[in-house]
Formats: structure tokens, C-alpha cells, sequence
């Protein structure tokens, strides 16, 4: 640790001690130490500043200015989004990082248990430990997180048990979360030749300088598949961090697409462990940033054990005042021999006031591996542009039918068709929208 | 129904058609040959509007109407129709969604509805069966993967869709078998008409035999330097375009 390399996390610090007493689970001494633990563990570090190499195309100094204060209570009524009203499956609500049992739907099935965090601390405090005691990489922003969140789920996915339906998750943000955090948290255990789909979705009003601050933590066990879909169409002020670690093991299967086309700031990690023999993670995603939006994806991807496959395709579509990263990383341990490992990353640049920046990495470590990238910025194609003008479509039809379709192909492969329909929808209103 | 006079057109600075006088009547087919860099894809960019065709002299008239000051979406709308040399690769847009958008924007142009789904998939249905092509290529994206015979049908599936007035069709027999030169020919064929017009822009006089034009023009160093009927098309087969005294390596 460097002052030079970090930014002084001091006042998270302060905040912790002024009302550790009276977070969600204080009254759990193992866990309050749990919390104490890890801010001590922040404080140490901080956050990461512009020089830490991860981070420097994300400038968190923002953090630093703003006051983001703790909410005591989630406060005010939600609205704003528009979730999936053809599901069947639970609905578990966030609002302003609080679980909000009344706006949640918990739809039970055998082998299937979905609880608020809060609540497995206190039914099950013994499983609730060890969840929490699981060896993960140290982080400074994960440990602010554990220190701080307040809110949070647990999904258990039984062995040979197909969740029925997809399960929503809505993070949701009121007029109240104005220079707040909002801070959650949620493990995920889908067991062995189990499967299950999570849609997830985070919002919140315009003009409200809120930091979301997600992680996620997930196990897939052998021949299970987990799918996560997020979107991020978080209000214009906004600061979002998610981070989402996971663990798959022998023949099983992870897939994570991603859609963000709001804040100010977004951060999306995904590091998946590949740490079973022919484990299998695909990873798709686009960005979308004008008038002062920033994204910037992070992909760690970790081939531990022999003949695993990863794919990783992103999109990005920068038009006036956007500006985006995309860092991918796939390490290849010396044991993952016939490892197959792939990513795309193109980006698409509308206006001359935009910035793409892509970043592949390449760690390999093992001799018989076959591992592709790309990564390309580019203007839209002026011959395809005249070709559809040639047919009769104008200057704005014709723009907009290309960027739909070059964003479109990461969303190609997606089951659930009320979802693909969904990100295809978004996607067009943020192309249709007056710059 | 076209007429274009002494149309001078520059690409980057530098002057390709120094000159060039067209009249295109309703009912009549004109083809144009020409060398290698006599400046015949100029011409069809420039009638159709492409960016950066710069028109430094002359006009283009169609119907009536000052075709320059029209953007190449206009140009569509009012009719005219770009058959491409090169036809240009579409990734994720299916060829069902590109034809439905062309279609629409050129009847909202015209002030008309948007085509009913039913009656638009009965369109496109026989128009692919009258051109021969498997319906599960309207599905896939545009040219994508195509072979430069099925990019060519496509081509002459869009214009059967868009049904224009006058079509423009650019070294449309390009790299063709003879099976795929039959197809495009019977396209161009089926679209002649008595309020029809079309130009065809060939290297070869093979096209020709199926499509028989009723002028010929010789288009050399920016200009048309001969026209004729038909026969003027098999003299320069024989002779080349040395027999007219151009230089083919030096245009």
C-alpha cells in the first residue's frame, strides 16, 4: 500500500464507527467482529486510486468528494423501472440496499431456498458464518462492502433441482438515497447437476448521487449452470460498483451477460475460477455511454484445471461525451492444458467527443492451450451506411439499424426470449434517445 | 426520364467524368462499357448520391426533378435503384428486416403506409421463389457469408421488392457462373418495362446476350466517347477497345 496508489477510505472509517451498532446483524457478535474485521482491513488499503492498474481508467476521487453516507432505513416509495411482469418465479426487491419484503415475491419450491441475508443470519448463524468465511481474494472495495452493506440475499439451489423459473432481482433506489451508499450483497450455491437463471436489475432516479455498491459471490458445483443477466440503467448521478466472483467446478457451466447503459460511473467485475476439469464460462455484454456516462468492465477469467472453455464477446457503442474500458483478462495456470479460451471486444465510436479504451490481457502458463482476442474501435462502416441509404432508409434509420445490429449480436444467444427482448428494447430506446 | 449533362464528378481531388452527357427515356435499356478506370462506378455513385462524389459541373435530372440537391435516401424514394458491384455485408440485420425498413422508408418518403406484415411476407415469399432463392437466406444477415452468385440474386431480390423506375445496376455480372449471369439477367429482364428504365454498367458484353440493350455508350476517360445499338457491344468483344482507339491500360 501506497498513499500515492490509494485514496483515503478514513471516512467510510468514521461512518463504520458511528453506527456499527445499529447495522442489520449487530446484534450477532461473530458478525459485527466479521464487519469490524474487514474495515479494518479497508482502512488499510482504501480505495483504489488512478494508479493502481486495474483501476485507471476509473476514477474513483468522486468517492472520495461526495459524502455517500449510510442510510438507516430504506426510505420513500420506488418506482421507475420496469421489471419482468410475465415471470412466475420470486421477486426479491432492494430499495435504496434494504430488503424490501413488501415489494418482494419469495415463490417456493423444493430444493430451492431464496431468504433475505439478513434473515439467514438468524435462521442459520452457523451456515451464515462459514458462507462468509469462504477464502476469497482480498479486495479493498469487497471488504468495504462486508463492512457496510445492508441488505443482501442467499440462494441455495439444491443437487438435481431446475429452478422453475428465473428469479428477479431488483436493485431499486428513492428520492432518500441522494449522497448515499446503497450497499448489497448475495451468495449464490447452485449444486451439483442443478440449474438456475437470475435476472438482475438495477435502477434509480436521474439527479440523485447514489453509489451502488453490488457483490455477488457464487458457487456452481459440478454439471450445474448458472446464468446471470444483468442490467445497469442506474439514474444519470450515479456511482455503480458490481462485483461478481465465481467458482466453477467439474462440467459445469456459467454464463453472465451484462447491459449497461446508465450512471455516471459503472464498474462491472466478473472473475470466474474455472476450477474444475472442463468447466465452461461465457461472458457477453455491451456498454452504452453519452453525455458523461463512463463504463468500464472488468473480466478476470481463471483457467485452473485441463480442458476448460471460456468465450467472452463485448460490446461497446461510445457516442458525444461517452466514454468506456474494457479490461479483459484470461489467466491459464500451468495445469489447465487444453484450455480454450477466447474474447472479443469491438468497439463503436459515434462522435468524435467519445473515448473506447480496450485492454486485453493474456497470462498463459500452460503449453498446449488455444487462446484467441480481439479488440478494435472503429467508426460505423461509411459503405454500409450508403448501401441502406441506397434502399431508402435515412441518415438516422440507417445509423440506428447498424449500431441495434452490432449490439445485438451479444444478446444472439440468450434462452429466455423475454429477456433477450428486453436488452434489445433498452438498447434501442438508448439509440432513439435525443443526444 | 434521366437526363445528365456534361456531369463533371471529382473523387478526392482528383477529376474522373470530365464531361458526361446521358438521356434515358421511359421503356429504354442503356448499357455502358467501358476499360477498367473509365470512371462507370463514378457515374452510378454520382446518379444515386454517394458522399463524396463531388459534382463540380454539370446536373442530373430525373423526372423532372434537380436530382443533386437529393440525398441518396431520396433518390430511393423517388424511385431510382443502386444494383452494387461490390454488394456490402450486413452483419445482424437479417435480410427480412433490411428489405422491411427499405420498403417502409421508401413508401413513407412517398407519403404511403407501412406495408402490412402479411402482405409484405406474401411479397417477399414470391419474389424470392420468382428469383430462385432459398427463403432461408432471407432469414440470415445481410450478404453475410453469401457467395458472390447469391449476393448478386440478393440484389436483384431487393430491386423485385422495391420495384423501381429506373434502376442503375454496376458491373452486376461481375464473377458470375453462367447459372448466376441467367438469374440476374432474368431479374433485370423482368423489371423492363414501358414506364421503366434501366442502365447497366458492364466490363463485358456477355451480360448482353440475355439482357439486349437498345443504346450502347462507350464511356472512356470520363467521357462517352461512341454510343450505338447493340451491335457497337459485339464489335468491341471482337476488336477491344483498342479497335475504338482507347488505350485500355492507360484509362
Amino acid at each position: 500500500m501506497t498513499a500515492k496508489n490509494h485514496l483515503d477510505g478514513l471516512k467510510f472509517k468514521t461512518q463504520f464507527d458511528a453506527s456499527v451498532e445499529s447495522l442489520p446483524g449487530a446484534d450477532l457478535d461473530w458478525f459485527s467482529e466479521l464487519r469490524r474485521t474487514a474495515m479494518s482491513e479497508f482502512v488499510q488499503t482504501g480505495l483504489p486510486g488512478p494508479k493502481v492498474e486495474a483501476w485507471k481508467y476509473t476514477n474513483l476521487n468522486s468517492l472520495c468528494s461526495g459524502k455517500y453516507d449510510l442510510l438507516a432505513s430504506a426510505g420513500g416509495t420506488t418506482g421507475g423501472i420496469s421489471p419482468f411482469e410475465d415471470f412466475h418465479g420470486s421477486k426479491v426487491v432492494f430499495t435504496d440496499g434494504f430488503y424490501d419484503k413488501a415489494n418482494s415475491i419469495i415463490v417456493n419450491q423444493d430444493g430451492v431456498m431464496l431468504i433475505s441475508l439478513n434473515d439467514y443470519l438468524h435462521s442459520d448463524p452457523d451456515a451464515a458464518q462459514k458462507l462468509f468465511s469462504e477464502n476469497v481474494e482480498r479486495d479493498s472495495l469487497r471488504e468495504l462492502n462486508t463492512a457496510l452493506m445492508t441488505g443482501g440475499y442467499v440462494l441455495l439451489v439444491d443437487e438435481n433441482t431446475k429452478l422453475a423459473e428465473p428469479i428477479q432481482i431488483i436493485h431499486n433506489s428513492t428520492a432518500s438515497s441522494s449522497d448515499k451508499a446503497l450497499r448489497t450483497k448475495c451468495f449464490i450455491e447452485v449444486r451439483k447437476n442443478s440449474s438456475a437463471q437470475i435476472v438482475e436489475i438495477f435502477a434509480g432516479a436521474n439527479e440523485q448521487n447514489y453509489w451502488r455498491h453490488h457483490v455477488t459471490e457464487a458457487i456452481v458445483a459440478e454439471e450445474a449452470e448458472l446464468e446471470i443477466y444483468q442490467i445497469q440503467q442506474e439514474g444519470d448521478q450515479a456511482i455503480h460498483t458490481a462485483d461478481t466472483l465465481v467458482g466453477v467446478s467439474n462440467r459445469a457451466n456459467f454464463k453472465h451477460y451484462s447491459l449497461n447503459i446508465g450512471g455516471k460511473i459503472s464498474r462491472t467485475e466478473i472473475k470466474p475460477t474455472l476450477s474444475g476439469l472442463e468447466a465452461n464460462a461465457e461472458l457477453r455484454g455491451a456498454f452504452l455511454g453519452r453525455n458523461g456516462n463512463s463504463h468500464d468492465v472488468f473480466t478476470h477469467m481463471k483457467h485452473m484445471m485441463p480442458e476448460g472453455t471460456s468465450d467472452q464477446i463485448y460490446r461497446g457503442v461510445l457516442d458525444k461525451g461517452g466514454k468506456s474500458a474494457f479490461q479483459g483478462k484470461v489467466y491459464v495456470a500451468k495445469d489447465a492444458q487444453l484450455t480454450n479460451a477466447d474474447q472479443s471486444n469491438k468497439n463503436l465510436i459515434l462522435d468524435r467527443n467519445a473515448e473506447a479504451n480496450s485492454k486485453p490481457e493474456l497470462l498463459i502458463y500452460a503449453d498446449d492451450v488455444k487462446c484467441t482476442h480481439g479488440a478494435t474501435v472503429g467508426e460505423l462502416d461509411a459503405e454500409a451506411l450508403f448501401y441502406l441509404k441506397s434502399r431508402g432508409l435515412d441518415q438516422n434509420a440507417a445509423r440506428s439499424l447498424l449500431v441495434e445490429a452490432f449490439v445485438a449480436e451479444v444478446f444472439e444467444d440468450i434462452s429466455i426470449e423475454l429477456v433477450r427482448a428486453k436488452y434489445l428494447e433498452l438498447a434501442r430506446a438508448w439509440l432513439d434517445e435525443d443526444t | 426520364m434521366l437526363e445528365i449533362k456534361n456531369l463533371h464528378v471529382e473523387v478526392g481531388g482528383q477529376k474522373i467524368l470530365k464531361g458526361l452527357n446521358l438521356n434515358i427515356g421511359a421503356g429504354e435499356v442503356h448499357a455502358i462499357m467501358g476499360p477498367n478506370g473509365a470512371g462507370k462506378s463514378t457515374l452510378s455513385y454520382a446518379i444515386c448520391g454517394k458522399d463524396g462524389y463531388e459534382i463540380t459541373e454539370g446536373s442530373v435530372t430525373f423526372k423532372g426533378k434537380n436530382f443533386l440537391e437529393l440525398e441518396a435516401n431520396e433518390r430511393a424514394g423517388e424511385g431510382v435503384f443502386l444494383g452494387f458491384q461490390y454488394p456490402v455485408e450486413i452483419p445482424g440485420v437479417s435480410n427480412m428486416n433490411f428489405l422491411k425498413a427499405a420498403i417502409n422508408s421508401v413508401r413513407k418518403y412517398r407519403g404511403e403506409d407501412e406495408m402490412a406484415a402479411i402482405d409484405f411476407l406474401k411479397l417477399i415469399r414470391a419474389k424470392a421463389a420468382e428469383l430462385e432463392m432459398d427463403p432461408e437466406m432471407l432469414k440470415r444477415a445481410v450478404n453475410v457469408g453469401f457467395s458472390g452468385g447469391e449476393k448478386k440474386r440478393n440484389e436483384m431480390v431487393q430491386m423485385a421488392m422495391l420495384d423501381p423506375i429506373f434502376a442503375v445496376l454496376d458491373e452486376t455480372d461481375s464473377g458470375l457462373d453462367i447459372d448466376a449471369l441467367r438469374i440476374v439477367a432474368d431479374g433485370i429482364n423482368r423489371m423492363r418495362g414501358p414506364d421503366k428504365a434501366i442502365l447497366v454498367i458492364t466490363h463485358y458484353q456477355r451480360l448482353l446476350d440475355y439482357v439486349v440493350p437498345d443504346f450502347v455508350h462507350v464511356l472512356a476517360n470520363g467521357k462517352i466517347v461512341e454510343s450505338g445499338d447493340k451491335s457497337l457491344a459485339i464489335r468491341l468483344e471482337k476488336e477491344g477497345y483498342a479497335g475504338l482507339g482507347i488505350d485500355e491500360n492507360a484509362a
